[in-house]
């Protein structure tokens, strides 16, 4: 993460807050700061979306093109993550600095979306063993104010949901290759199914509690993190009508790993993991809560687009 | 990704032809059975909380500072730990010392694939979880602005390849003398439904990385590293799909397994001191035989030239 230049009193201040459950903006322990997130934002993008958490400012497009499918899974699509960090977040990351970052945060992404339960790559799939479609996930960090990971995983579960796939009309067999014929209306599209999209949490581990959403300040005084990827529940992702068709998700860890030089008891992990589900399960339902909303605005015309300009 | 020309990287598009063998072709539910059998013995002999037994050896390689090589039964892992050096192209002075670790899987390492020889997706990751296993558990603050170079080679891949480097690496270091805090040792289990491998196969964790029909099923890798003695976790992953109480479940068995290795470590690293202390006696000894016969040869010439 990027290093916040601090003392050693501004530390202590953070850590001994931190264990009365007090934070140094006013949270306790377990809250998230406010965030601020619009979809479509982005024209030439099949999807996108633009979070910003309090100093994190996330932004999302998803890219689909059309690709054979990997041999070992022929009726599967394929998903790929690429994180920029962009040199107007800090200097740090000019040239090649915010690649490690980078690279950690796009493979952390591509485990939690590993496992078909949590995000089912059989919807991209157009022919069997022939063409599938392929989502490219560009995600641009514009702003770094902590909390890259959750911030980044809420901003791409989001352009996923805003995601629209066109249509294939025909499919025309010729020889061995196929000729797709898709239509030219951009509102005859189909969206994905994302209600299982896991989302990550980070728990920063600070003397011996664990915040989650932790500030860039937070984050400099705390040694290791814990990142937790847990899988959303497709009921917060409906109408109200179709959700008795919807199955309960149960929320389940799709990812975890550790990130920072130190290291954490076992009971401190348990709790940690406990601790990242619950956050996990209010955040999902929060997200689909502000989706819906924000498609029921679109379909009525009666959306704000504010774009960059809020 | 630049191509290096000057090797031969093969065609981009080949596959291998284990795709069109009968085996191959199998669905998910005929592989999953046959990994365990009825009586719950795995296709490999073992129970199925039964870890593969361990050969574990210091000084692999003679120009390294340290070095150790593992074996598990098929999975075979070299490592060679390096003389502190300046760390380089830094311009700020750094109070910890870095540890810079490398994974690589040699070409003809894997079942599946030839690994091409640029290192991709996975041994960079597999770097990284390296670099963080091992930090915590080497003393920094001893060595600053300098760096440790720790190279892992994994000549044979047949499961649970992060644990048998961090194991391997742990060895090393202690082998090359860096100051720790403690004996590092990781483990890994994957996870099926209701079973659960302990110290899994390539093949044991390819199914448990594949996705099951069924939707509610509990599938996934865990590997977890740590300091037994401080009863600390350094590293933790896991990737797949899994409840809370599943893994709550396979973290304490893995804590338990990692220390089951600590005596292991901890007998090959005294037999490798005390070989090293009886090498050292010896040529002490063989210096002092040297000397006695110079000396007595002096004295003959001493002898002779008085005489003359």
């Amino acid at each position: 993460m990027a290093v916040k230049l601090l003392s050693e009193t501004e530390k202590s201040f953070i850590t001994y807050g931190v264990q009365d459950d007090f934070r140094s903006d006013g949270r306790s322990n377990i809250d998230y700061r406010p965030m601020e997130l619009e979809t479509d934002v982005v024209s030439h993008a099949n999807g996108s979306a633009r979070l910003r958490l309090a100093n994190t400012d996330v932004l999302v497009g998803v890219k689909t093109e059309v690709d054979t499918p990997s041999p070992d899974n022929p009726g599967a699509g394929k998903i790929e993550f690429f994180v920029d960090c962009s040199a107007n977040a800090t200097p740090e990351f000019e040239g090649r600095g915010g690649e490690q970052l980078a690279n950690s945060i796009s493979n952390m992404m591509q485990r939690a979306y590993h496992s078909s339960q949590a995000f089912n790559l059989k919807q991209l799939c157009i022919l069997d063993g022939k063409q599938c479609w392929k989502l490219y996930i560009d995600v641009l960090i514009l702003e770094c104010g902590g909390n890259l990971c959750d911030a980044v995983s809420l901003a791409v579960k989001a352009a996923l949901f805003n995601t629209r796939i066109p249509f294939v009309k025909a499919a025309l067999m010729d020889g061995g290759n196929v000729d797709l014929q898709l239509s030219d209306d951009p509102y005859d599209c189909k969206l994905l199914d994302v209600g299982s999209a896991p989302l990550l949490v980070t728990l920063c581990k600070i003397g011996e509690k664990c915040v989650v959403d932790p500030s860039a300040e937070e984050e400099s005084c705390s040694v290791i993190s814990l990142v937790v990827g847990v899988t959303g529940n497709p009921k917060n992702y409906c109408t109200p009508e179709e959700s008795a068709k919807v199955a309960e998700g149960k929320a389940k860890c799709s990812a975890i790993s550790m990130s920072g030089p130190g290291s954490v008891a076992t009971k401190t992990l348990k709790d940690a993991i406990n601790q990242g589900i619950v956050a996990a399960q209010s955040l999902d339902s929060a997200l689909g809560h502000a989706l819906l909303r924000e498609r029921k605005e679109n379909v009525t015309l009666k959306k704000h687009s504010y774009g960059f300009l809020k | 990704m630049p191509l290096d020309y000057r090797r031969f990287n093969g065609p981009e598009d080949s596959v291998s032809y284990k795709r069109f063998t009968k085996n191959y072709i199998r669905n998910y539910d005929e592989i999953h059975k046959e990994l365990v059998n009825k009586n719950g013995v795995r296709k490999d002999g073992r129970a199925m909380d039964e870890a593969r037994s361990l050969f574990a050896r210091t000084d692999m390689v003679s120009q390294a500072k340290g070095s150790a090589y593992i074996e598990m039964k098929k999975t075979k892992v070299i490592c060679s730990v390096f003389d502190p050096r300046e760390t380089p192209h830094q311009n700020e002075f750094s109070q910890l010392g870095q540890l810079y670790c490398e994974v690589k899987l040699a070409p003809f390492s894997c079942p599946r694939q030839r690994r091409p020889h640029a290192p991709d997706a996975e041994e960079r990751a597999l770097s990284v979880a390296l670099r963080q296993a091992l930090e915590p558990a080497v003393c920094r603050h001893m060595f600053p602005n300098y760096q440790v170079d720790i190279f892992v080679l994994i000549l044979e891949h047949d499961g649970s390849c992060l644990s048998a480097a961090i194991n391997a690496a742990g060895l090393a270091l202690a082998d090359a003398a860096v100051p720790m805090y403690d004996i590092i040792t990781a483990c890994s289990v994957a996870i099926i439904g209701e079973h659960s491998f302990l110290d899994p196969s390539e093949e044991e964790e390819f199914v448990a990385l594949m996705s099951p029909e069924n939707t509610e099923t509990n599938h996934g890798v865990i590997t977890m590293s740590t300091l037994s003695e401080l009863k600390q976790v350094s590293h933790f992953t896991q990737i797949g799909n899994l409840d809370v109480e599943c893994v709550t479940n396979a973290i304490q068995t893995l804590e338990q397994e990692c220390s089951k290795i600590v005596p292991n470590i901890q007998k090959v690293l005294v037999s490798s001191v005390t070989k090293c202390f009886k090498q050292k006696q010896r040529l002490d000894e063989e210096a002092k035989e040297r000397e006695a016969e110079l000396d007595a040869k002096m004295e003959e010439w001493k002898k002779k030239l008085k005489a003359g």
